[in-house]
């Protein structure tokens, strides 16, 4: 791995500006050696990575570092990568989208600072994962639950922050987040809603503050570096149910979505559904050629089997109930009453009761479990997700889901979708499975992303979420105008940031040519 | 698409009182209708070690159990080339730490690297030397959880 000054510096000046950090930090915590960097390299890369290498890490471990080190890269105009815990695969993991950046890895800054049992919220650094959180709650048995991303490796704040996803009442993360504390580009800091007041103490109780709300400029982009954040908590219920609803066809999917959608729209289902494909299940627990060692797209024979096999319908919606006693009990009974005459069978919630084992509930509990996917091709895997906004409307859903399936089996690609059903959207999320060191696999990955992105746009559906690979890609794809949100993106960005020294281009905002 | 916005007027109609339990359908319940696919993290994983008297051991717990303990993805993998009863890490007798560091440090097929951030060489050696020391031990698992200090 050559040595590499980021983007614009000289190697002297590189130097300098590590010398700078080191005094700061201190040895330990700069690290710039090929060994070191190599462990920072996506693991998810499509191929070697290396087209997003880092030029070196900084760990700091308080506020005061982060804004010394924001000070120092302005003196020496040092691009820097801010990453909590660096997990956040299959959009880049802790790689920089230029190559070249210094990371600024928060992973040291991780405690949890405050639990408030009586007002069901915390204030987290961004290095607490979602397990420290997870053992904090439960070993001193408060009565509050988490909600959990998929990939529950990564961080809290971070996951929150990239506007990442769980599937309890709690699980639009980005929107339990109360009051920020951020370390602006200039170093300066800067505390969101009502912890602009010195000694506040309902920091944690309102999220707006007085004037504008500045909470949400701090997600996904590259405007400031978030230190500490506050987040609710779901209090514990008394009941929940759950259950894990198989439907038959593909084509149910029209009238399956619009039963779902309407339930969520009423707030009884609380939780973002997940709504999947065959190969979703599949590839948590087998590996692909379990069951099919062909070329090119999985046939429907073959997912018809898995189906058979696995006890799956062509979807599966995992639907979870919170409350109390009556209304659980209510609420299931509603369920029943519209699915059973559909499936033909009766359904059988799981209960939990408060005081039976928690793995019972529909508790977020924090799992690795779904990082098994990428095992499904074989070698060393990795998954890229494309998962524009769509209407809550089923027909149109699936009429999309269609198009999509034709085109995975076009370029020979094994179909694997699933439609997260949130407030008011349908996030369509066409997952892409690899192995990265297949250099054919590779290539046909980025012309079905590529596709994907093109297809989405022009049916009039827009990405929620990007990989370092794509971003300029989506970022383009918001063109009302003449992409004037982009623009405006970028004219705060030159304000707050004049050297852009902040996580140059992500998200598409301050792109360097 | 006339059967779906049929539901949804007739799910605007339904008043509270009419939610009372359904009638049970005529076919006996099916596992399909109820199969929850995809497992999670065990409890006894998330919480492995935590009151171990071994450094490396309480490490593990933290930082690699929840892939490597109960049904998860490094347990998975392992089982598909490992003795039955080795799956488990801390059940294998044939590690060394020089292995286990490498392995670490570089990844190894679907699992990721861990940086000197997030695990320390200090760590990692703890760790390393817990699940690499019980490669001449016969006696089971929890004895030797037991013997070590």
């Amino acid at each position: 791995m050559p040595v590499l000054p980021p983007n614009g510096m000289t190697s002297a000046g590189f130097d300098k500006a590590l010398a700078d950090f080191r005094r700061v930090l201190g040895d330990q915590w700069v690290l710039s050696g090929d060994e070191d960097r190599q462990t920072y390299i996506d693991p998810y890369a499509l191929g070697d990575g290396l087209d997003h290498d880092c030029s070196a890490i900084l760990a700091p471990s308080t506020v005061e570092e982060v804004q010394a080190i924001l000070r120092i890269a302005n003196q020496h105009k040092t691009p820097l990568w801010p990453v909590s815990r660096g997990k956040n695969l299959g959009y880049g993991a802790a790689s920089p989208k230029e190559k070249g950046d210094i990371i600024l890895d928060l992973s040291r800054m991780n405690r949890i600072l405050d639990v408030d049992e009586k007002q069901a919220a915390c204030l987290l650094e961004p290095g607490v994962g979602y397990f420290d959180l997870f053992r904090h709650l439960r070993e001193r048995n408060l009565p509050l639950w988490m909600s959990v991303p998929g990939n529950s490796w990564g961080s809290v704040v971070g996951n929150a922050l990239d506007r990442g996803i769980g599937y309890t009442p709690y699980g639009d993360h980005c929107e339990t987040l109360c009051g920020l504390e951020v370390v602006l580009p200039d170093g300066s800091l800067v505390r969101t809603g009502m912890g602009a007041m010195q000694g506040a103490k309902g920091w944690q109780s309102y999220k707006y503050g007085y004037g504008p709300g500045w909470d949400q400029m701090f997600m996904q982009s590259n405007f400031g570096v978030v230190v500490k954040a506050g987040m609710w908590l779901q209090p514990e219920p008394e009941m929940t149910a759950k259950i894990t609803l198989a439907i038959p066809e593909f084509d149910d999917a029209a009238w399956a979505l619009d039963i779902l959608c309407d339930l969520r729209r009423r707030d009884i289902i609380q939780h973002n559904v997940v709504f999947g494909s065959p190969v979703r299940a599949a590839s948590t627990m087998s590996q692909r050629a379990d069951w099919y060692t062909g070329e090119g797209a999985l046939p429907d024979a073959v997912a018809e089997q898995m189906m058979k096999k696995l006890g799956l319908g062509w979807w599966n919606a995992k639907i979870s109930l919170y409350g109390d006693e009556g209304s659980v009990m209510a609420q299931i009974a509603l369920i029943r009453r519209l699915f059973e005459p559909r499936l033909g069978s009766a359904l059988q919630f799981e209960v939990w009761k408060r005081g039976d084992p928690i793995e019972k509930s529909a508790a977020g509990i924090p799992t690795t479990m779904g990082l098994q996917c990428v095992n499904w091709y074989g070698g060393r895997g990795g998954h890229l997700s494309f998962a524009p906004v769509l209407p809550q409307d089923g027909a149109m859903a699936l009429a999309y889901a269609k198009k999509i399936k034709a085109y995975y089996e076009e370029v020979g690609q094994d179909y694997y979708a699933s439609f997260t059903i949130g407030r008011r959207h349908i996030n369509n999320v066409s997952l892409i499975l690899y192995n990265r060191d297949e250099p054919a696999a590779v290539a046909r990955v980025d012309k079905l992303y590529r596709h994907l992105l093109k297809e989405a746009a022009a049916s009039g559906f827009a990405e929620y979420r990007g990989h370092i690979s794509y971003m300029d890609n989506v970022a383009a794809s918001y063109d009302f105008a003449d992409g004037a949100l982009r623009k405006l993106n970028n004219r705060v960005k030159a304000a707050l940031d004049p050297n852009n020294i902040l996580a140059p281009g992500r998200n598409g905002i301050g792109t360097r040519a | 698409m006339i059967r779906s916005i049929a539901l949804g007027l007739a799910l605007i109609a339904l008043p509270a009182s009419a939610q009372t339990p359904a009638t049970p359908a005529k076919t006996a319940p099916i596992k399909t209708a109820n199969a929850t696919p995809i497992a999670t993290t065990a409890l006894s994983a998330i919480f492995y070690g935590a009151k171990s008297a071994n450094a490396g051991e309480r490490l593990f717990g933290q930082k690699c159990a929840f892939c490597h303990i109960g049904p998860s993805t490094g347990k998975f993998m392992l089982a598909r080339r490992m003795p039955k009863d080795q799956a488990e890490l801390p059940s294998r007798t044939d590690l060394q730490p020089d292995y286990v560091k490498a392995v670490v440090r570089n990844g190894l097929v679907n699992m990721p690297t861990f940086t000197r951030v997030e695990l320390t060489d200090a760590e990692l050696n703890q760790i390393a030397d817990w699940l690499g020391g019980r490669k001449t031990d016969s006696r089971k698992p929890n004895e030797h959880k037991k013997a070590r200090k």
